[in-house]
């Protein structure tokens, strides 16, 4: 197999940039082995995968953070720009440089679990490593959405990130005066919330998430949703209770999010709202 | 460029028909505590608004109705006001955010994008459903941005685009006009010196119509569904058209947006620039 | 209560005025109340007034309603484009 052209890497990274991303990487597609199960590796997806290009981007704005409105982020999700990204990425893989690309899709091979772990992906491209509430926050950028292309093209690997994004100064002091951070404050897994960790060493200790909790939250209104409502309705004997359930505003509003993609991506976003690592650098007004 | 150039600029460039500015204080007079740009965004102070077209003039020549109903939108309004959002804090760094549209608490939504419209002087009410007319182009669809940098605002259009003096004309003829009398089921109307009198709405019904296959036809269909209690009847039910069509849009959500466009076909505005060869 | 369920008996009290004084009957010019609004009129709390509101919504017409308005749509469609396109071998029956 012949080997790209010099600078075919950075090439690439100007096209991803260009085309809308904030950062872009590359991660060698062998060292997803050590992490992700069988099944879920770039191989497994594209025979011959030698590398993954991950890019990041649309995270929520600054006025997103800012907006007092719940509505704001749980409606005008921005993450499918970046699915645009990736997409073209796989296409310009292909037709500039002869190579197999699979661009790959971010829904879920069956039940919550994904084709590819994007999270990973983005670790293993040095674009950012995972914080304590669990999303990766890059350093310069913060919290991000991403997208990932498997491609048989053996683009140069970025190394991972040796300083993490979190826990941030802030979170250090925090922690050594209350025993907290921002995130476990607002979400704790002792009172009801999803997370417990602590800070060891100058690096955060995740020790409980409770994934099933943060569903209820993240997609509150979507196909869990749906089918609880589902569920209680073909259980409920009286026909005018049925009609409050299935014409009520929760059904409604999860309708609107099966529909509307942008609304059922993400839905909670308290843990990154306080997080002083994931809004990036910028200062506003 | 002024800076409100600059902004509406890249809209245009993003895919916009128009563009428009309006201030956060304007909608204070008609717009109800919690769905005002200031509720949703602390420190805003302007509010900018993109009209994007609707159905091409080629669809609107379509006999076959159900063409419309999953082609009818294109959604590029929406791409003005991200376009517009990121030049805002990339650029300008003022805070930006697309002003939440879509209904969370049944037919609701946070923030009206035809009052905006209206305020950014885009078009005026009509007498079809309400509908904001741009007087140039007609049916446009709106999207919005709210943001913390002050901008000059444009003037609401001081002359309504509705009635057409076509319409003004045929009411006193005939006491109607083409949407009025393509859509008495939902419109009822007068108009009075080549002025709107009176106008009436009924948006339930106008929905059974505008959103004939979605969220409401599968929730009306899965109610009788549930309370049905013989198997066979309840097993047509589930693979009837109507009720696969309403699965569809809910799974392509462009299929649901917007089904009927009655009341648009006949009016004449902006009727000259769906004449084409 | 992790999903609301709305009491039948307060929602066909209510159901009537809530659709009047909202958004769901346009008159130009003339804003509907928001659910909070409506709340203070009708002393009832805010969330109780949405739920009543999201279910009238729903509840106002039947199906048939919908099978109106498939037929409706086939109709104008067909008549206009009669008409405008000079084509009346499309004019519906």
């Amino acid at each position: 197999m012949a080997d790209l052209p010099p600078g075919s890497a950075a090439k690439l990274k100007s096209v991803a940039l260009e085309s809308g991303a904030t950062v872009c990487g590359v991660a060698d597609a062998t060292a997803f082995d050590a992490y992700a199960p069988e099944k879920h590796r770039p191989g497994d997806l594209l025979p011959g995968a030698r590398s993954v290009v991950v890019v990041g981007g649309a995270q929520p704005r600054e006025g997103d953070w800012a907006a007092t409105s719940p509505w704001v982020m749980q409606t005008m999700g921005t993450t499918e720009r970046i699915q645009g990204v990736g997409r073209r990425l796989a296409q310009y893989i292909e037709s500039e440089f002869g190579y197999y690309a699979l661009y790959v899709p971010p829904g879920t091979a069956s039940g919550d679990t994904p084709f590819l772990s994007l999270m990973l992906a983005a670790e293993l491209a040095g674009l950012g490593s995972r914080s304590l509430a669990g999303p990766v926050l890059n350093r310069e950028h913060g919290f991000m959405y991403w997208s990932a292309v498997i491609t048989t093209a053996p683009f140069e690997a970025d190394g991972v990130e040796t300083s993490p994004a979190c826990p941030a100064p802030a979170c250090r002091e925090m922690w050594d005066r209350e025993r907290t951070t921002p995130c476990l404050a607002t979400c704790p897994g002792s009172n009801g919330g999803c997370l417990s960790g602590k800070l060891e060493n100058g690096r955060a200790v995740r020790t409980f998430y409770d994934a099933a909790r943060c569903n209820t939250r993240v997609h509150t209104h979507w196909v869990g949703g749906f089918q609880k409502v589902l569920e209680e309705t073909l259980n409920e004997p009286d026909r005018d209770k049925r009609k409050m359930l299935l014409y009520g505003d929760f059904f409604t509003r999860s309708l609107w999010a099966i529909t509307y993609s942008s609304t059922n991506i993400a839905q909670c976003f308290e843990c990154m709202r306080v997080c002083p690592a994931a809004h990036g650098l910028r200062e506003m007004r | 460029m002024t800076r409100e150039e600059q902004v509406k600029a890249v809209g245009m460039k993003a895919g916009a028909r128009v563009v428009g500015i309006a201030p956060v204080e304007a909608f204070r007079a008609k717009v109800p505590e919690g769905h005002r740009p200031e509720d949703i965004l602390p420190g805003a102070r302007s509010v900018v608004v993109a009209g994007g077209d609707g159905p091409t003039a080629g669809a609107w020549r379509c006999p076959d109705h159900r063409v419309m109903e999953i082609t009818g939108y294109d959604l590029r309004e929406n791409v003005a006001v991200h376009a517009m959002c990121d030049f805002i804090e990339g650029t300008l760094s003022h805070r930006a955010i697309q002003a939440p549209s879509l209904p969370v608490h049944g037919h609701e939504p946070p923030m009206s994008m035809m009052h905006a419209a209206e305020l950014a002087g885009l078009g005026t009410r009509s007498l079809a459903a309400h509908i904001i007319l741009n007087p140039e182009y007609g049916l446009l669809y709106y999207a919005a941005l709210i943001t913390t940098l002050p901008l000059e605002p444009d003037q609401p259009l001081a002359e309504p685009a509705c009635p057409h003096p076509g319409c003004a004309a045929m009411y006193k003829r005939i006491g109607t006009t083409p949407c009025l009398r393509v859509c008495p089921a939902c419109l009822a109307g007068t108009v009075q010196d080549g002025r709107i009198q009176t106008s009436a709405y009924d948006r339930e019904k106008c929905h059974s119509r505008a959103q004939t296959y979605g969220i409401g036809s599968f929730q009306k269909g899965l109610l009788q569904i549930v309370n049905e209690d013989d198997r066979e009847r309840r097993r047509t039910m589930i693979y009837s058209d109507f009720f696969t069509k309403s699965i569809q849009s809910l799974g392509f959500f462009r299929d649901s947006i917007a089904q009927c466009f009655e009341c648009m076909r006949v009016c004449p505005v902006g009727r000259k620039y769906r004449k084409l060869q | 209560m992790a999903v609301f369920k709305l009491d039948p008996e307060v929602y066909k009290c209510y159901k009537d005025e809530v659709l009047k004084l909202c958004n769901s009957f346009q008159k130009i010019d003339q804003p509907g109340l928001s659910d909070k609004q409506i709340a203070e009129r009708l002393g009832l709390d805010e969330r109780t007034v949405t739920e009543i509101r999201c279910v009238a919504e729903r509840d106002c017409y039947s199906l048939d309603e919908w099978e109106k308005a498939i037929e409706f749509k086939r109709k104008a469609t067909l008549e206009w484009s009669a008409l405008a396109l000079k084509r009346p071998d499309l004019k519906p029956e």
